[in-house]
């Protein structure tokens, strides 16, 4: 499964660079936010400097939603998504055992990991972000998708049965924090979902790649660094389907709300 | 059905995967005009402050400068980069910029204010990816990058016309609200956009110059869905900030880079309204 065109070391390499990213991220974050708190309210992001640079972690998202006014939708919003977030790393976690993904293409095993690391810190921030609001974490499953999930599963057999289960949440995750965008109260939740969505929709992209080489028996080029002469043409444009992310298929707040 | 390299049952035809890109192709099409129609809601909403005849005629005249000193610019020197290598400088950038920084100062203050200010910044950056992808398929067609991937080739059409898409849906609210469209390129980084496709050679050179681009994009309208005040202004930019991301993550794949390196897309990279030169 491509495991020939795999430079293994240089994805560790990538993959440590960005992991010690993410974590000065939070760290800077988490100093810098006690002085955001400090700051003239309208002082203008563009002349903050490098401090705005490091409001970029989760832990930016979540200070600047504490003081914020949040209703009863809001809450509601921040749990179904945290119940998104939590079906998905459930997914991509059953996934990772799977012997033709443990012991498959490493690009994809990779991915997994990666991606189920980053579902994981969504999820704690819309939690922290309930919290704060005064609401209760949201540790279950999205029910709705959760349904899906369990009818699904016993049917995977291969890693593109894999693949096709992970758009679609991908996709429900994306499509609902952009609706959520335009459904919650104040800026900093807005802020906090789409900072997120962009990040699903670019899980649900290589996904669709990775989709469309399978099919085309390219599984070869499913590496980091892959072959881009051999790219099949459609490999080109198959991952970004929409000029405007849809929200047709977007959860409703109350879908994954504590009840 | 065929047999994937690792011995499994694929679940889908080669003639399946086209008519579902067909059926998205026209899902595409099909969202278009909702767009368009909540755009014109929001122009609606931000038709507040009307400028004076004359400021929209001075407006109008400095886009329509734009455009051919900004997006035929890109074009023009990407063709004096692809033709002539004792090219020291780039007449056509140095020309462009002295155009914006003249239309800047001449200009004084916007008309594009509040929440327009951050929808004209965003027209320009879609102008600006218009000219860049386009400037590159013409080099590439003339054989001036080398040997050009077909999923290259296939990326920047398709993104460059999405693109301009998001461009028509910005422009439609500047104009319900009673603004003049931007059709150039009225930003104060476009000489060093223009100078920088000027010098690029290859194929990889592009991609990174248009994950710039991209990067830029999608974090200044995650900046808008929560600077914006209009909920039309915040539901065009929160719906089009993931598509740009997912350009990102394609040109990173391409480019051998992980293609999802943050857990939350920041803003460190997203263009400041200052850059507008009208």
């Amino acid at each position: 499964m491509g495991e020939e065109n795999l430079d293994t070391r240089l994805l560790a390499g990538l993959t440590e660079q960005s992991q010690d990213l993410n974590s000065d991220a939070v760290r800077i974050t988490r100093e810098a936010l006690a002085e955001y708190g400090q700051q003239e309210p309208d002082r203008r992001w563009w002349q903050r400097g490098g401090m705005v640079a490091a409001l970029a972690g989760g832990a930016a998202l979540l200070g600047t939603t504490r003081a914020a006014a949040t209703t009863s939708n809001d809450i509601m919003a921040l749990q179904t998504a945290a119940s998104i977030e939590n079906l998905a790393v459930s997914v991509y976690t059953t996934a990772a055992a799977l012997p033709f993904i443990k012991d498959g293409n490493k690009t994809v095993a990779a991915f997994i990991a990666k991606t189920t690391a980053q579902h994981t810190a969504h999820g704690q921030a819309f939690n922290a972000a309930a919290t704060q609001a005064g609401g209760k974490a949201q540790n279950a499953p999205d029910p709705k998708y959760a349904a899906v999930v369990k009818q699904t599963l016993p049917t995977i057999k291969t890693p593109a049965d894999v693949v096709k289960l992970a758009i679609t949440l991908e996709d429900v995750a994306a499509q609902t924090y952009t609706s959520y965008v335009s459904q919650v109260s104040d800026a900093a939740l807005r802020r906090l979902f789409a900072s997120v969505a962009p990040v699903e929709a670019q899980h649900r992209s290589v996904l669709l790649a990775v989709q469309a080489l399978l099919a085309g028996n390219d599984a070869a080029l499913i590496a980091i660094p892959t072959d881009a002469a051999k790219l099949p043409a459609a490999a080109g444009s198959v991952g970004f389907p929409d000029a405007f992310y849809p929200t047709t298929n977007a959860s409703p707040t109350s879908e994954g709300a504590v009840q | 059905m065929s047999a994937g390299n690792g011995g499994w049952e694929l679940p889908i035809s080669e003639g399946e995967l086209s008519r579902l890109t067909k059926d998205l192709d026209e899902a595409h099409r099909e969202y278009l005009p909702r767009m368009h129609a909540a755009a014109a809601d929001l122009g609606e909403e931000l038709r507040d402050t009307q400028p004076t005849r004359a400021r929209v005629a001075e407006l109008r005249s400095a886009s329509r400068r734009g455009f051919l000193l900004g997006a035929g610019g890109v074009a023009a020197a990407m063709a004096l980069a692809a033709c002539s290598s004792s090219t020291k400088s780039d007449p056509m950038a140095s020309s462009s910029s002295g155009a914006m920084s003249g239309s800047a100062s001449a200009s004084g203050s916007s008309v594009y204010t509040g929440d327009l200010e951050i929808v004209a910044l965003a027209t320009a950056l879609e102008n600006q990816a218009v000219g860049a992808y386009g400037a590159a398929l013409a080099a590439a067609k003339a054989g001036k990058l080398g040997t050009v991937p077909p999923a290259v080739g296939t990326f920047a059409t398709t993104a460059m016309a999405q693109h301009a898409d998001h461009a028509k849906a910005w422009n439609a609210i500047l104009t319900g609200a009673g603004k003049p469209a931007i059709t150039g390129v009225p930003l104060s980084n476009q000489p060093a956009t223009l100078k920088a496709l000027g010098a690029v050679t290859d194929v990889a050179g592009v991609a990174n110059l248009a994950l710039e681009l991209e990067n830029q994009a999608a974090q200044t309208y995650l900046y808008a869905t929560y600077n914006v005040t209009s909920a039309g202004g915040i539901a065009t930019a929160a719906s089009i900030a993931p598509v740009e991301a997912m350009h990102a993550a394609i040109l990173n794949f391409v480019l051998g880079q992980y293609p999802v390196p943050d857990d939350f897309l920041p803003t460190d990279k997203a263009a400041s309204p200052s850059l507008l030169t009208v």
